[in-house]
């Protein structure tokens, strides 16, 4: 596709934004993000993800809490932290005001 | 015949590697640590990788199987990716490429004597107000001394252009530069391109 180039650091730039709706829609561990996002422009990996959420983590915007698991070792949980909460839905708006924007742009 | 293995501690699961596929995940976890330099939390991400590798080397294990080789391996590692740093090519590489060098100029729009602190506080973009408040506190300090500094760096650092559109020139940074290109020419340091016209 000739817009690939443009493409990528957009999504790049949203993923951390689908990272908080996933969170805050409920607890969950890692295989649970990726298989949410898998299938849609927005399928990652592990090697994107963790050093996301330890950033999202640092910015005390998501924080995790262990939790055993019936096969194998116990399993970070992720949530988002209050402040999480308020810049989901802060970007959330923002978002719908970029689509706004973008949708009456050129008529 | 008995495979070599090694038994490999992978953040909260041990699991037995054949030779090759220990070289294998030590290159990984290198190359992981290695892409992580700079990032503020290196050791929980290579702990959560390294669960990530063991999680996914024992789904796809035999039932009897004990020894994890490249087959289990190498499709683990492709399904997990290598190490993206968030931000990297976006925001923060924007700001730290090699900016062009600021030369160190005084600047006489919105100046308050000659335009010093401005220009000073232009190149370590501080903030004007706190500069020209150090100004004041060295100057009472030093028992005036501060006002020689001010007049040789007055003298000394050349002039910024002109901006577009920016703030006038007030009177006393207007005199101070008519005074000091004077002194210049007088004193024959004026280098062209200095003084704009």
């Amino acid at each position: 596709m000739v817009a690939e180039p443009k493409l990528a650091p957009i999504r790049k730039g949203l993923l951390e934004f689908l990272v908080l709706k996933i969170v805050g829609a409920s607890s969950v561990y890692v295989p649970d993000i990726l298989r949410r996002l898998a299938g849609t422009e927005f399928a990652t990996q592990e090697g994107t993800l963790y050093p996301l959420l330890s950033k999202l983590r640092r910015e005390e915007l998501v924080l995790y809490e262990w939790k055993e698991s019936d096969a194998g070792p116990p399993r970070k949980y992720y949530r988002l932290t209050d402040a999480g909460k308020a810049q989901l839905a802060a970007l959330d708006e923002y978002w719908s005001r970029i689509n706004r924007t973008i949708a009456d742009m050129g008529h | 015949m008995k495979r070599i293995s090694v038994t490999v501690s992978l953040n909260r699961s041990t699991l037995q590697f054949d030779e090759a596929a220990y070289a294998r995940l030590e290159n990984y976890l290198a190359e992981s640590a290695g892409l992580l330099e700079g990032d503020p939390d290196p050791q929980e991400i290579l702990s959560d990788l390294e669960q990530a590798v063991a999680d996914q080397c024992a789904r796809r294990m035999g039932p009897d199987q004990t020894v994890v080789t490249l087959a289990e391996l190498e499709p683990a590692l492709e399904e997990i990716g290598s190490v993206q740093v968030p931000g990297v090519g976006t925001v923060s590489q924007q700001t730290t490429p090699d900016a062009p060098p600021r030369p160190l100029r005084q600047v006489s729009e919105g100046a308050v004597i000659s335009g010093v602190c401005l220009g000073i506080a232009r190149y370590f973009r501080l903030d004007v107000t706190l500069l020209r408040v150090i100004a004041v506190l060295l100057l009472l300090g030093t028992g005036g001394g501060m006002i020689l500094v001010y007049l040789a760096l007055m003298l000394l650092m050349p002039y910024a252009p002109p901006e577009p559109g920016g703030m006038p020139i007030r009177w006393l940074p207007a005199k101070c530069r008519r005074i000091v290109e004077y002194l210049r020419a007088k004193l024959g340091v004026d280098r062209p391109g200095n003084m704009p016209a």
